[in-house]
């Protein structure tokens, strides 16, 4: 068992959130991809961790589960948010910022 | 051997859930998905011997943020028509994938500039986690704890429901009734 098995992992991993977050529109897709990219990081500190024996690896990746649970919390209200402001968990309804209000 | 079998097995759910999240046209089988490659990730946390990172994943990450995202996914019960019409999901994902392919490579190739082997140190035990933390990382960990509270206090904010448009409706009511 090497280092590079699990970097390899991680790199996949990352690689995979960051395809759904583009090609997907669904709104729950999108929070578990960036969830995803969230962990695959965390799995990377947690491997550095040990190769680089030091303990302030797995403390960040301890830290970072919190942060996570945090934007859990936030996300998934919003998503409720939106959902009951416009009927919809498409995320191409949501363009004014980038499109103005005319199109909508 | 059996370590590397295991982790064949670990990185296989992880992969295999990761890609049927995002390949899943139902939203409860991509949560299912993101469940599988969280446990797992919990196995590979203590494959690193840091079981107290491995114990922490299962109890927050899929004790508390996939069940909590499975019942919003359930609770907020999207309709068919409230759904987005993906037609070319699956070329979307596959052309995504090509473009990020060279993304992945190039963050591998970076990574393996670092030692390719573990050092013998001892299992990251609850101890000298603990240590570390309340030594080095106080601080960080009690800006966690008010990012906590404040993400807390602002989903609340968020979810609550806004009373705005039901105010200015039974205002205009009361206006039209008191017109006459």
């Amino acid at each position: 068992m090497t280092p590079d098995m699990f970097f390899l992992l991680a790199s996949i991993l990352f690689s995979i959130g960051l395809v759904g977050l583009v090609s997907r529109k669904n709104l729950f897709v999108l929070y578990m991809s960036i969830e995803l990219m969230l962990s695959s990081v965390s799995l990377l500190l947690a491997t550095l961790s040990k190769v680089l024996d030091d303990t302030s690896g797995s403390v960040m990746a301890l830290l970072m589960i919190g942060v996570i649970a945090a934007e859990a919390a936030v996300f998934l209200a919003m998503i409720i948010h939106l959902y009951r402001e416009n009927r919809t968990i498409d995320s191409d309804t949501f363009h004014t910022l980038s499109q103005g209000e005319n199109n909508a | 051997m059996l370590e590397i079998s295991i982790f064949s097995i670990l990185a296989l759910f992880m992969i295999g859930g990761s890609i049927a999240m995002i390949s899943n046209k139902q939203t409860v089988f991509a949560a299912f998905g993101f469940l599988v490659a969280m446990i797992a990730l919990a196995g590979l946390f203590a494959m690193l011997n840091s079981q107290f990172l491995a114990i922490a994943q299962i109890l927050v990450s899929v004790g508390a943020v996939v069940v909590l995202s499975m019942l919003t996914i359930l609770t907020v019960n999207a309709q068919s028509k409230s759904l987005p019409q993906e037609p070319n999901k699956t070329k979307w994902i596959i052309l995504t994938s090509i473009l990020v392919a060279p993304f992945t490579i190039l963050l591998y190739k970076t990574l393996t500039t670092l030692p390719d082997h573990f050092s013998t140190m001892e299992t990251i035990n609850t101890k000298v986690l603990g240590k570390e933390m309340f030594s080095h990382w106080v601080l960080p960990f009690e800006i966690l704890s008010i990012l906590l509270l404040s993400a807390m206090v602002g989903a609340i904010v968020i979810a609550r429901k806004s009373k705005k448009k039901e105010d200015n409706t039974t205002q205009t009511n009361s206006r039209e009734r008191s017109r006459p």
